[in-house]
């Protein structure tokens, strides 16, 4: 390389470099990621193979390799990019890459390796139509896939040094401090000072002996953050030019590069830019003959957090601990060894030569005013596109979240954005629409911060992020500042102690005050910011702490002490599917019924209908595989053992003479109620409005799913002799709740559930042919009614519409059946084994419909007018909305219709309810205290369906169950409402032997089901239960998450040897 | 000459001056742990902050490390202060209760719990003793190690100092150990070891035998108790 010796010279080499590129670009480059990020994730050995393919087959002369530095896309490392077509070829794998290359020389596509959105599998050919890099402005980092960092060159061909040209010609400072005053910008690292102001200010100050420092800040400590890394990686030379700028405006003689140790091939790729920038004769004494000295260094950092902040980074680069100190006096004045000192970001410096090049006229064209350019984000968290993003400032946070990270990664919903890194805050979805720049997210009680965006969805337990948060700061204050060394330590012990359900409600002021005097009284912005991540949760998710706090719940499953064993505590009546699980696994199949029936007195029904949170929560499922089939193992068990085993533990009443008690409703919840009260010596008398008794039970949920004589055995065990069961009474009609307190019963239950669709608010709703689902479906169960003829459709997309487009198809006059939906089939709330099993027996699934309007022919339906949606903005809740295409209208030909869009209680018997004056909510259900399921009116209360809306059977079951603990609690005249305790496991079951275990092979069982053909016509059950081995095998899976509460302790002796060896 | 208003009082003192010395030179008084005259200011303690500025730019700053600067509004008893300054002696009470120091300081402004998890430290970090060393005793024989919790003090290696004359000092400025070592008068100082041995902030695990021979020895006691 020669030395420029001139301004001149070096425009004439840059302007051959740049006429040269134009010639050389005629073949084929593959373009690899070889940052940190693509390192880790083997690109490396995909460079190894192509390079050996070019090489054993002479290929040089066609086809050119660049290695870049990280091009943001890192979720989709290690990948290829093929110039001059910008085909993306993602995540490789080593024996794909060949075909590439073939693919890039002979100038095909290879589509089965092309760039696929993960979401609807579309093919995109050109790397720009990618959503993740088409809402992006990458004026920074755009530039490193076209770059191979140790080549100065490629800076050169890609318009690099062309700033520092234009400084060189005429080098004046003020016009250089006058351009970046009005680009506008500010600072990258987080404060957001304004540039153009602190070089005014250094330039100004006065050094003793007029040296001046410039200090490119590359220190990123933040967990989830690494922009500056990569910038450095990929693009040292635009630091350089920037670094080489400001040393020119401010009058710098000295440029240091700050970088963490961590960051090897960041320091790397700066020494060999820095020596081929010395190379050249731009940087060192007299550059190309301007006569102004500038040189930088790097000075590595030993990788502590606080050395991020400017005073301790100065600390640090003389040599000392690095721990800040009071400002003023504010580094432009005093900083390295008290000479003026000007430190900047690493994003910062990088926007500088776009700025001088471009004019800063041009610059603020992007962004917003008062927050100009590009911001680049490390999107790191439960999102489908990690990487990094650089987005103009002012663009809002959905748009980065949903548009360019493409949403949520599983099921579900995104919560919360933490921005800032430790020292920042989150940011609540339902804050989405806010412009990301400095001010708004300040005002949320966050900050920009370095750029990290950390994405949090339902599985993220707030006080768990903060807690790790508080666990990072404590560990790396520097320990200078009483309250920033002890207030993060002391916030730390009451995050734990709230996650490990210890704390009282007092502890959350004390939580809260005790952030608010860190954040006031502490020296650096290191402490300042510390308690951000405690107050922004608090102000957001205060909800959250006080569930950990009063109700000892975590609802991501995430605070191991509160969670104990997921399956248990998912489970509303608290199960111990660890338990029976386990039991299985050791073939003893009749303790494993006693633990199911202890908990629930509908294992049969619940071994068939349960909508298994249990198997939701389980971690085999939350750690990347399939989750245990426990419902199916509970199956196995009820199918196989009689409930007889099991002899539910009775006392009786404390005093000579019972109470009695009404349940009005035999439903589960009802049942569930009269059941757990008779044990406790209570007489209670059961109404039921029909002829048979189970409620929803018996008229909703079809009997290919759950048997009747299931339902009516498992009744029947329940009616024992305090339990007296009254059908055809129903509230209202044959009685009152006033009457029954009169007459002799102590309490009342109100368990009525909720039997009445919400109708569709069409018109001609009421015309022949169409059904509400619950009338559909309870004609045919109660009376045997086939309502469904010719063609059907059922509009919804819940478990109720699945039952009843499944309970159509088994109908003797129906043709066909088809569900009408108005998202796609990935936002419909049913189970997707009912969905499944739905489709496999015929019926047709619409999506994207809104049905607009109703045709009949005298008076009977004969079309349903419905307009196309698509999928529009995402709404707070994290489901993209339907919007309708206009002129989309067409008809749909029925002959019948069941609207399945959701059930309340209904007038019928809510308005009996309402007239004896307990009180109903706007949903018109009853309204209860959630504490103590009592109604407004003493001796009164509900449970289940009647005062949620439709739920699932076992939370019908487990309200029932609490409903039978506070009535007792009630006639005992005890306190209704009583502090809660964790549900941790406590019983120890061995395991199986670890032979048996391992001997066990293969994923999760699949639930063996009839054949189509022959389930399609009939009704008899479609799910059959699963062999005696098929059971042990998959018991056998379970992770045993009990074991870490119930496994008796070692012996002390045991412990202490390994202990005594490591000591010497 | 430099001009600030402290407590709605002008205050005219020369620049460099700190606002701690500013409030003392008028009278206001203002709590300190880790402020000694004659050593450096540090603000590790953060009990001497004080209100600066007006509206929603004010905040707290340690005026034992601020400058005065020209116009300044400063604040030295404010709501702010008072509340924030309760919670550091709350949090040093909660570390280091067997301090009479600290005691003293609670009592005085009228801090009768502390509310998190009770420890018994015997040091805060004040580094007074590092800077005794350093600045008075010309040894700098002890010095800081580590960061956040793990933060302390004591020589290199923890190997008995070479530079170490036994002088006492670090032990004399102790806010922390005032009381473990001199009792609470130092006249009635039970055994005096401490002002001649090895600082017992430096030699933790040692400290128990090395009072030991000294019998009965207050530090004992109280590490029994």
């Amino acid at each position: 390389m020669e030395k420029s010796l001139s301004v001149k010279e070096f425009s004439r080499f840059r302007q051959r470099i740049l006429s040269e590129r134009d010639t050389e670009y005629d073949k084929p480059t593959l373009v690899i990621c070889a940052g940190t990020g693509g390192l880790a994730s083997g690109s490396n050995d995909v460079i190894r193979v192509i390079k050996r393919y070019i090489l054993e087959r002479s290929m040089q002369y066609k086809i050119q390799l660049r290695i870049t530095g990280c091009q943001g896309f890192c979720e989709m490392d290690p990948f290829i990019l093929v110039e001059p077509g910008r085909q993306l070829y993602p995540k490789l794998k080593m024996e794909d890459v060949p075909r590439v290359i073939e693919a890039a020389v002979g100038g095909y596509i290879v589509d089965e390796l092309i760039y696929k959105d993960s979401r609807d599998q579309k093919c995109y050919h050109c790397q720009n139509d990618i959503p993740f890099f088409g809402k992006q402005t990458r004026t920074i980092l755009g530039n490193n896939e076209h770059l191979d960092p140790i080549r100065i060159f490629n800076y050169i061909e890609v318009g690099g040094y062309s700033a520092l040209e234009k400084v060189l010609s005429s080098p004046d400072p003020d016009r250089i401090i006058e351009e970046v005053k009005k680009s506008q910008i500010r600072g990258r690292g987080g404060a957001g000072f304004p540039t153009g102001k602190k070089w005014e200010l250094a330039r100004a100050s006065k050094s003793p002996d007029g040296q001046k420092f410039i200090v490119c800040n590359a220190d990123e400590g933040d967990p989830g953050a690494y922009m500056d890394r990569s910038l450095l990686e990929g693009n040292p030379h635009v630091i350089i030019e920037g670094m080489i700028i400001a040393g020119i405006a401010i009058g710098a003689t000295q440029g240091l590069i700050y970088v963490r140790s961590e960051y090897p091939l960041a320091i790397k790729h700066a020494l060999i830019a820095l020596r081929q920038a010395r190379d050249m004769g731009i940087l060192g004494e007299n550059i190309l003959g301007t006569g102004i000295d500038f040189d930088i260094e790097v000075v590595r950092g030993a990788g502590a957090f606080v050395c991020g902040e400017e005073t301790a980074l100065i600390k640090s680069i003389e040599g000392f601990m690095g721990e800040p100190r009071q400002r003023p006096p504010y580094p432009i004045e005093k900083g390295i060894r008290n000479r003026p000192t000007c430190i900047n970001n690493v994003e910062t410096l990088a926007n500088i030569p776009v700025i001088i090049d471009k004019g800063a006229e041009e610059y603020i064209k992007v962004g917003v005013p008062g927050n100009t350019g590009t911001k680049i984000f490390s999107l790191v968290g439960k999102i489908r596109n990690t990487g990094l993003v650089e987005v103009p400032l002012g663009m809002k946070i959905s748009e980065v979240v949903y548009d360019i990270g493409g949403g949520a990664v599983g099921k579900a919903r995104i919560k919360a954005v933490q921005t800032g890194g430790p020292s920042g805050g989150c940011i609540p979805a339902s804050m989405f629409d806010m412009p990301i720049d400095y001010d708004s997210l300040a005002e949320a009680g966050s900050i920009m911060g370095s750029g990290g965006m950390i994405v949090m969805d339902e599985n993220t337990c707030m006080v768990d992020m903060a807690k790790y948060f508080m666990s990072f700061l404590k560990d790396e204050s520097c320990g200078k500042c009483f309250t920033c060394r002890k207030g993060t330590q002391r916030m730390y012990e009451i995050l734990d102690d709230i996650s490990k359900g210890k704390a009282t409600l007092k502890d959350l002021d004390l939580l809260e005050e005790l952030a608010y005097a860190v954040k006031d009284t502490t020296m650096c912005g290191l402490g300042q910011s510390a308690p951000n991540p405690v107050l922004s949760t608090l102000r957001y998710f205060r909800k959250e702490y006080e569930r950990h706090i009063v109700d000892k719940r975590c609802d991501a499953f995430v605070c191991k002490d509160l969670v104990g064993a997921p399956c248990q505590s998912a489970c509303p009546v608290g199960t111990q599917a660890w338990r029976y699980v386990a039991h299985i696994a050791r073939n003893e199949y009749e303790e494993a019924y006693s633990v199911i029936r202890e908990a629930n007195p509908f294992p049969s029904v619940c071994a068939r209908v349960c909508d298994h949170l249990c198997e939701e929560r389980c971690r085999l499922g939350t750690s990347g595989d399939d989750p245990v089939a426990i419902r199916a193992l509970k199956r196995f068990v009820t199918d196989r053992i009689d409930p007889s085993t099991y002899v539910p533990a009775r006392k009786p009443w404390p005093s000579d003479s019972p109470p009695s008690v009404a349940v009005i409703g035999s439903g589960p919840a009802g049942l569930t109620t009269a059941h757990y009260l008779s044990l406790h010596g209570c007489k209670v008398t059961v109404f039921e409005a029909e002829s048979e008794p189970g409620g929803m039970l018996y008229c909703a949920i079809p009997s290919y799913r759950l048997p009747r004589d299931i339902i009516r055995k498992e009744i029947e065990s329940l009616l024992d002799e305090n339990v007296t069961l009254k059908c055809n009474s129903a509230l209202g009609r044959d009685f009152t709740v006033a009457k029954l307190l009169d007459g002799g019963y102590s309490a009342v239950l109100l368990a009525m559930g909720a039997h009445k669709s919400r109708p569709l608010q069409l018109e001609n709703e009421d015309a022949d042919g169409i059904y509400p689902s619950i009338e559909f479906l309870k004609a045919f169960n109660l009376r045997d009614e086939q309502l469904a003829k010719g063609r059907v459709g059922v509009i919804g997309g819940g478990n109720s519409a699945i039952d009843a487009a499944r309970m159509a198809t088994r109908q003797k006059d129906v043709d066909s059946v088809a569900i009408l939906y108005r998202r796609t089939r990935e936002e419909m709330p049913a189970f997707s084994e009912e969905i499944e099993a739905a489709e496999q027996e015929g019926v047709e699934i619409k999506t994207l419909l809104t049905p607009r309007k109703v045709l009949t022919t005298k008076g009977h339906l004969s079309a349903l007018e419905c307009v196309r949606n698509e999928l529009g903005d995402t709404d707070s809740s994290g489901r993209r909305r339907p919007v309708p295409i206009e002129d989309t209208e067409h008809t749909i030909e029925l002959d019948t219709l069941i609207v399945a869009i959701s059930e309340d209680s209904g007038t019928d018997c809510i308005s009996p309810a309402k007239s004896s004056g307990i009180e109903i909510t706007k949903w018109n259900t009853v309204q209860i205290d959630a504490k103590t399921m009592q109604t407004n009116k003493a001796g009164v209360f509900a449970a289940g369906d009647v005062t949620t809306g439709p739920n699932t059977v076992i939370e019908a079951i487990a309200a029932g169950k609490k409903a039978a603990f506070m009535i007792e609690r009630y006639l005992l005249g005890g306190e209704l409402a009583q502090p809660v305790e964790p549900t941790l496991p406590k019983v120890y079951v061995e395991p199986a032997s670890a032979d048996m275990v391992e001997a066990q092979e293969g994923g999760r069982v699949e639930t063996p089901r009839a054949s189509v053909d022959w389930r399609k016509r009939n009704f008899a059950e479609v799910e059959v239960s699963l062999s005696a081995q098929e059971a042990t095998r998959e018991a056998c899976r379970c992770l045993r998450c009990d074991l870490e509460f119930t496994k008796p302790k070692e012996s002390e002796e045991q412990h202490a040897e390994p202990a005594a060896v490591g000591g010497k | 000459m430099i001009t600030l208003k402290i407590n709605g009082l002008k205050v005219t003192v020369e620049p460099g001056t700190t606002l701690l010395e500013a409030a003392k030179y008028v009278g206001f008084p203002i709590p300190t742990l880790c402020h000694m005259e004659g050593l450096s200011p540090y603000g590790a303690c953060r009990l001497c902050v004080v209100e600066i500025g007006e509206g929603s730019r004010s905040r707290l700053v340690s005026s034992c490390t601020y400058p005065v600067e020209e116009g300044l509004v400063v604040r030295t008893a404010s709501s702010r202060v008072l509340r924030a300054r309760r919670m550091v002696i709350e949090l040093h009470l909660a570390s280091c209760p067997q301090s009479k120091v600290i005691q003293d300081l609670a009592a005085k402004h009228g801090v009768h719990q502390q509310r998190f998890h009770q420890e018994y430290e015997d040091c805060i970090l004040c580094g007074l003793c590092v800077r005794m060393c350093e600045e008075q005793m010309m040894a700098k024989a002890i010095g800081f190690r580590g960061r956040g919790e793990n933060r302390s003090i004591g020589t290199p290696f923890d190997i008995q100092s070479d530079v170490c004359r036994l002088c006492g000092g670090c032990i004399y400025v102790c806010p922390a150990c005032t009381l473990r070592c001199t009792y609470n008068e130092p006249e009635k100082a039970v055994c005096g070891a401490c002002a001649n041995l090895r600082p017992p902030c430096v030699e933790k695990d040692e400290f128990d035998d090395m009072m030991c021979y000294m019998d009965p020895c207050v530090a004992c006691e109280i590490k029994k108790n």
